[in-house]
Order: C-alpha cells, then structure tokens, then sequence
C-alpha cells in the first residue's frame, strides 16, 4: 500500500495542500504549529473518516470555513485507487474511484494506515478505555464482522443498561437483551482473543528490535472469557443480580483488559516514560506487520514526532526496525529533518505555515 | 420578505416534523405552498385532514386502514392461520409489494426501544396474543427489522407465542443488515420469507 498524492483545501492551516510522498521514508520536518501533524490528520481522516485527536469534525475546517475536501491516490496491490472526502457544515460525502459511497463502511478498510503519535503512550499508561478503543479501531479495519458485531453491541448495551436504571427492572425484558449480548459479545471477544494472540509475538519482536533488552509481554484479559454465546450467556445471568443492585451492565467486552509487561512488571505503573513509548510503539510496528500477513502488503506507516520523544539510540534503533519496502510519512521538528539520527534514504519536505515543498 | 415571518415559521416547522425532511427541504416545500395556486394548498389541506379523518387502526391487524375491517383482514381468499409481525404499517406494504405471502398481518406500531420509553404496553403485543387466543392461528412470521431493537422484539415475542402452543419463525436472509424494512427490495423480501427460521 501506498500514498502518491494526498491533496486537500480548507483543511485546519493547509492551504491548498498537494503532497506526493515518494515510496520509502519520507521527512516532513519544520517549526512547531506549522501543519506536520495536520498533513497527517488530513490522510487518516481521509480513509477512517476520523482524527485522531478531536471527534469534533467541524474543528478540521479552516477557521471561519465551513467546508473542506480530501483526496488521494493510492496504489493498492500495485493497482491505483482513488479516495475522495467532501465535508459540508457536517456532512460527509464519500468517493472511491469516482463513486460515492452510502455509508462509512464502504470506505473503511479500502486503505489501511498505521498511526503513531506521542499522545500514544496513553496505550500503556491510560485507563483500559484508551486499550479497547485501540483494538475496536483495528479490528473495525480488519473485519466486517467485528464491526457489526461491535455496534449491535453497543446499542444492546446502551438498551439494557436503561433498563437497569428502573427502580425494579423487569428480569424477563433484561434476559431478551442479553440475547443478544450474548450473540454479540462472543463474537467480540473471539476476535480480540485471536487478533491479541497474533499480535503479541510480533509486539516482542519489535520491542526487541527497537530496545535491544527488556522483555515486552501483552496478555488479553477478557472479562467474559468465552467465545461460545451460550457460556456467554450463563455468565450475563450468573451476574444478572448484581447488575440490578448496580444499575449497570457491570460484565462484558466493554470491561475488557490488555495487559502489558516490561520485564515481568506491569508497564502501566512501572514502566518509565522511555519504556511505555517504545512499548506503544512497539505496539503500531507489530500492528504494521500484522496487516501485510492478512492483507499481502504494508499498510501506510504515520509517524508523528517519535524522534524528539525516543532517544538518540532507540531513535537509530527504529530507523533499523522499519521493515523495507513500507512507505513511511514521518514528521520532525530539528532542522536536519531527523538526518541526523535517521541514516536511512528518504524524501525530504519543509513545511511553513501551512505552505508543504519538496526539499 | 417571508424571512422570520411567524406563520412561514411555523410552516416550516411543522414540515421539519416529517421523516427525512431537513431545514431546506422543509423551506423549499412551505414556498412552493406559498406561490402556488391557492386551490393547491387548499386540497393538500384537504386530503391531509381527509386522510386522518377515515384512515383508523384496522381493529383485528392494527394496521392502518380506511374502512375496518382493512382489506387483508377482511379477504376470505388469504390464509388467515398465517401472521406475519411487522413493526411498522411501511413493512406490511413492503411484503405486500413482494406479491408472496398470501397470509393476514399484525402491526406492533414499533419496537422494543428501553431508551426512548417503548415497552410490550407500547405496542400491540397484548392485542397480538388476543388474537391467537380467539382466531385459529398455526403459524406466526416475525418480520421485525434486522436492528437490535428489532432482535429484541422477536426474540420477546417468541417467547410469548411458543408459550401459546403457535409455531413461531423469524426472517431470517436478506434483510438489509440494520437496516429497515421498507427500504428492503422485493426480491430481498421475498427470500427472506421463504428463508425464515424457527425461533
Ligand atoms: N481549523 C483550523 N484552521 C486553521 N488553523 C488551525 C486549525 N486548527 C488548528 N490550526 C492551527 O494549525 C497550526 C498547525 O497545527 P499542527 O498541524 O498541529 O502543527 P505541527 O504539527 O507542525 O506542530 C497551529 O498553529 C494551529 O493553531
Ligand atoms: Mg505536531
Ligand atoms: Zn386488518
């Protein structure tokens, strides 16, 4: 997978963008407040119709706009690809190769980009929340069924959970939920079980390769630790009257946990700050590799200002860790464009209040 | 200038209340009203008000009709030991378009929803078992939509009927995935009639 063009107008202080990254690792370096990390927004959003940090969409039009477009062409198992994204006072309007498309759905998935930023370390040091949005972000991407899966599921919890709220909830109206609950959550929890699995061995190799040293684990801890709806289900009733005592679902995906360890401690209070990012990282290289073992090539790797957070030898030690043949987008803010620690061939662009040139 | 003009405002307003109908749609029909002919207002006017006025709930299927008896429910030609549940009067026209199902209706006026209040006693649940205690009903079809408040519905109302001694299926192929009925094909409803399940 790869990006040869990513254009945009009225999106947050690009003018005019028009970008044409080259195949391997490319540099966007310049001050701080210039656009690198919106140059990135703009492709994520452009094929997740979300940004990473803000869910408030009319945020990404230029100030005082009320309107902005993306586009991009990719090149997806050496076949071009074209994607379009037209946002009008809240509305999205979607195109693939020229057709618009109905609904988000159709779009996700169709190019696959990895994301990494400094605010990722939260994916060790966060609430367990920020870990679960990480693998409902991923295996949304991954699989259709997961997805379906994921938003029923939400809405038959959101259903039952009103229910719970009644001074005396009605058990045979709660049961008729956790039907489907059960349906649901199985399904869920499977995928996380094997998308977890897959993904451990590569985050220690990763790890490894960017740390040299520790040892990384991660653990998938399903609250309800079935795959089957119908053990699924015995668990939803075992919990049921404590669920009414509370007034809230208190078991199921949505409590889910991924463990993380550094040399046998928990991460997420004994790591160090060096630790948890190389961690996180880890993590998104891992997810990297996983991608091309299910879809035949890399996705997209977006790394944003890792260099200024990692030091001088774990930043030599990513550069070497960058799988060859991935097309990489990775922004800096030191005036050598990140050449001084990242030894590698690359395509160099500037960027200055919003305006983006080759070097 | 009609800008911020109460009755215009008002229309407006009240256009806005329709499914599927935005801020400029619901402008663009109340100015059509007002520059059109006066005649033109006046019988759309008119056949609303007609409309509400004979059209009632059909006092065996609860679907909408004019005339009570409606005309499934009143039709000796149709299998009348065979319901099929719909949530709302738009599903009953979606499978009656679908030209396959040759038996009678029971519309619920919506679906279990916990979150905006809706309950059995909001719908025509009790009416339902009514029936299937004075009619002789083999078989019920469940033809809720494919939502999770639709799963709910069907999996309550399964229940409810097995209790009752009555084969009970659900549609189960086809149907749109979280989608409404109504917006289903007809060659879609039919397989999914054809393909339905017992609960
Ligand atoms: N909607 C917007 N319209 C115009 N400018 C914006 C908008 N949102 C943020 N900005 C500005 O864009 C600038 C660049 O932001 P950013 O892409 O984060 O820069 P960098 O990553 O280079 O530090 C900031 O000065 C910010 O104030
Ligand atoms: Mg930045
Ligand atoms: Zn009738």
């Amino acid at each position: 997978m790869r990006v040869t063009r990513l254009a945009c107008k009225g999106f947050r202080c690009l003018k005019d963008l028009s970008f044409d990254p080259g195949p391997g690792v490319n540099i966007l370096s310049g001050d701080n407040a210039q656009g690198k990390t919106s140059v990135l927004e703009a492709l994520l959003f452009l094929v997740t119709a979300r940004s990473h940090r803000t869910t408030k969409e009319g945020d990404l039009a230029a100030h005082g706009a009320h309107a902005f477009d993306i586009s991009g062409a990719f090149e997806r198992h050496g076949r071009p690809l074209a994607m379009e994204i037209h946002w009008r006072r809240g509305q999205k309007r979607f195109k693939v190769n020229g057709a618009v498309q109905d609904r988000v759905s159709d779009i996700l998935g169709k190019v696959h980009v990895v994301f990494f930023s400094p605010e990722d370390v939260e994916l060790v040091r966060g609430a367990g929340a920020v870990r679960r949005r990480f693998l409902d972000m991923e295996l949304s991407q991954l699989s259709g069924r997961y997805l379906h899966a994921l938003q029923q599921y939400r809405q038959v919890l959101r259903q039952r959970n009103e229910l719970l709220k009644a001074p005396r909830p009605d058990e045979s109206l709660l049961a008729i939920w956790e039907q489907q609950l059960a349906r649901h959550g199985a399904i869920i929890t499977a995928e996380r079980r094997r998308f977890a699995e897959t993904l451990r061995g590569l985050a220690r190799d990763a790890y490894q390769r960017i740390a040299r040293r520790e040892d990384f684990e991660m653990r998938y801890a399903a609250n309800i630790d079935a795959d089957e709806p119908e053990a699924f289900l015995e668990a939803l009733e075992a919990n049921r009257a404590r669920d009414i005592k509370r007034g809230a679902s208190t078991r199921g995906p949505h409590r889910d946990e991924l463990d993380f360890e550094i040399g046998g401690q928990p991460a997420r209070n004994f790591g160090s700050q060096g630790q948890q990012r190389t961690a996180a990282l880890a993590l998104k290289l891992a997810e990297l590799e996983l991608v091309r073992q299910i879809g035949g090539e890399y996705p997209v790797l977006m790394l944003d200002d890792v260099l200024s957070e990692l030091d001088a030898r774990r930043s030599r030690q990513l550069a070497g860790a960058l799988p060859a043949g991935v097309q990489c987008i990775l922004t800096a803010t030191d005036p050598g464009g990140g050449r001084s620690v990242l030894p590698v061939e690359h395509t160099a662009f500037v960027i200055e209040d919003g305006c983006l040139e080759r070097k | 200038m009609l800008l911020n003009a109460p009755a215009m405002e008002r229309l407006v307003d009240a256009f806005r209340q329709l499914p599927g109908i935005g801020r400029r749609s619901a402008e663009r029909l109340a100015l059509h009203i007002l520059t059109a002919p006066a005649e033109e207002a006046a019988a759309l006017g008119d056949a609303i008000a007609q409309a509400r006025r004979r059209i009632t709930t059909c006092s065996r299927c609860c679907d909408l009709t004019e005339g009570d008896p409606c005309a499934v429910c009143a039709d000796p030609a149709r299998d009348h030991s065979l319901i099929c549940v719909v949530e709302r009067p738009a599903g009953a026209i979606a499978i009656e378009k679908g030209r396959g199902f040759r038996g009678g209706y029971h519309v619920l006026h919506g679906a279990l929803n916990p979150l905006e209040g809706i309950g059995p006693d909001e719908l025509t649940v009790e009416h339902l078992l009514h029936r299937l205690d004075h009619e002789s009903v083999e078989e019920v079809i469940i033809a809720t939509n494919a939502t999770a408040e639709g799963e709910a519905t069907a999996h309550y109302l399964g229940k409810l009927i097995t209790a009752k001694g009555v084969a009970v299926s659900r549609i189960a192929h086809g149907v749109p995935m979280g989608g409404g009925l109504e917006y289903a094909d007809d060659a879609t409803l039919s397989h999914a009639l054809d393909g339905r399940i017992r609960l």
